[in-house]
């Protein structure tokens, strides 16, 4: 039984940063800050991959404030140490103002410009000596005990089957209930799949104003994709028995669980107070850039820009994704595809349908995950080497005044 | 099978039921699969109008494309969505 024992005492540590936040990681990130530093950042990272060293980056040349707000809210995330920046040197990305950002953070940051630093072969040795130098003191860094209150998890779903809205979806909205209960924050997102429960969601609200604001939110991405002309269900959803979007925003929402809805984010602004809310991850105004969200790792990276140090990803037909920054537990809906990807899962929901345990007890065990992944020992992917990670262009509005009532 | 809401005109297949099987909800509902139901999938059980709300956990998911008969497989090429267009032609 590989599972974590959900009796065992809480032993989470975590390292304390400049912001009073805690990581329950301590990476060093290469990041490169357009596509074509991507190989040299990968390449100044390969040999340290299993020493804690993640690349993230944004591949675009334009300027975004959408990505450089995502990516400086990365760079400074709790779970990150130090950070190297991989520059081409002719790219739109105001790198100097991100440099600045970490260090203003506290944290040890180097930027290397590609056409300055010997080209390809210059800047990988460089960069590579940087890391050298860095890992003895990230390794020996300082860490302090955690509660679950000092936690911000992040519930996410992709690849969802029939079982998942019946399974491991609300088996993560009774462990959701439990963070909650415990002080932790909470968020759930992908609005384009709550169309359909907007009303129920909305009941949920803290204030009048906020119930409003989560309609909104939700028609917002119904308006968005319909004029995208595509929405967030797709051919494996249909072979694995979900048949409408709908159903598949009903088994999704589950993962939120029954508690109040406190607030709405969008990516990069970071919850102000524990609590449970909603992430807004749908583009604000006209069709722009095309589908906001190309896959489930770019609403993961938004959810760890507004401080997700874990995340929960339930999945039916069996996605193996991870995370650069934040650890990814894996919850799967059935025993069929847990047998089949059991090196990949952290928690089978499956055995719900096969009778054999209640949804109240997976609950206890995603909890039980949670705690263990706090407490430093590496999640399946996370033990797999996975880091995935996607940024690409989107436009946002600030955030309304009814979203974060006080 | 797991029936979700008392409301509910379709049950959600734990495990795979073959044509002919009987499944059974815990609240007591039995309905005869008239045809494969695999794990996971819908089966109706009533028999459910053409143009017909398809209640699931007490919500509506679709509308049914047309008449199901009580026992059927409930997906895609008998339901259709409110809000997106879910034809089996449209993907993969």
């Amino acid at each position: 039984m590989s599972e974590p024992d959900a009796n065992a005492p809480l032993g989470m540590r975590g390292y304390l940063r400049s912001d009073g936040r805690k990581g329950v990681r301590n990476y060093l990130i290469v990041a490169y800050l357009v596509e074509c530093a991507h190989h040299v950042a990968r390449k100044i990272a390969q040999p340290f991959e299993d020493e804690g060293v993640q690349l993230i980056g944004f591949p675009g040349c334009y300027p975004s404030a959408y990505a450089e707000r995502v990516m400086t809210a990365v760079a400074t995330h709790p779970n990150v140490g130090a950070a190297l920046l991989i520059s081409l040197g002719c790219e739109e990305f105001h790198r100097a103002k991100l440099k600045a950002a970490i260090e203003a953070s506290g944290r040890p940051v180097a930027l290397l410009t590609i056409q300055q630093a010997g080209g390809t072969a210059g800047t990988i040795a460089k960069g590579r000596a940087w890391i050298e130098a860095q890992l003895p003191m990230l390794s020996a860094a300082p860490t302090a005990p955690l509660t679950l209150s000092d936690l911000v998890v992040g519930v996410k779903c992709g690849g969802s089957d029939g079982l998942s809205g019946v399974t491991i979806n609300p088996a993560v909205g009774r462990a959701v209930d439990a963070l909650i209960d415990a002080g932790a924050t909470v968020m759930f997102e992908e609005t384009c799949e709550l169309i359909g429960c907007e009303t129920h969601m909305a009941a949920r609200a803290k204030t009048p104003e906020l119930a409003e604001a989560l309609r909104e939110a939700v028609m917002k991405a119904d308006v968005y994709y319909r004029d995208l002309g595509h929405g967030s269900f797709g051919g494996g959803n249909i072979k694995y028995g979900l048949s409408t979007l709908e159903e598949k925003s009903l088994g999704a929402y589950a993962k939120s669980g029954s508690r109040p809805i406190v607030g709405i984010l969008k990516p990069g602004i970071l919850p102000p107070k524990p609590g449970l809310y909603l992430m807004d991850t749908v583009n604000d105004g006209p069709v722009r850039y095309g589908i906001p969200n190309i896959n489930d790792t770019q609403t993961i990276v938004e959810m760890v820009a507004s401080g997700c140090q874990l995340i929960v990803f339930t999945t039916g037909a069996g996605s193996v994704v991870g995370q650069a920054v934040a650890p990814v537990i894996k919850g799967v809906s059935n025993s069929r595809v847990y047998q089949r990807m059991e090196g990949d899962m952290d928690v089978n929901g499956g055995t719900i349908a096969d009778g054999v345990e209640s949804v109240e007890d997976v609950g206890r065990r995603v909890v039980a995950a949670i705690v263990s992944a706090a407490s430093g020992v590496p999640t399946k992917s996370e033990a797999l080497g996975h880091q995935e990670f996607v940024l690409s262009y989107k436009t946002y509005e600030p955030l309304g005044p009814a979203c974060l009532p006080g | 099978m797991v029936v979700l809401d008392p409301a509910d005109n379709v049950g959600v297949a734990l495990a795979d039921i073959d044509a002919g099987g009987r499944a059974r909800a815990l609240d007591g509902r039995v309905v005869d699969a008239l045809e494969p139901i695999p794990q996971g999938h819908k089966i109706a059980l009533v028999d459910i109008g053409a143009g017909a709300e398809i209640v699931r956990f007490g919500m509506p998911v679709g509308v049914a494309r047309a008449a199901i008969a009580k026992g059927r497989l409930a997906h895609v090429h008998n339901i259709a969505s409110r809000v997106l267009n879910n034809d089996e032609d449209n993907y993969e």
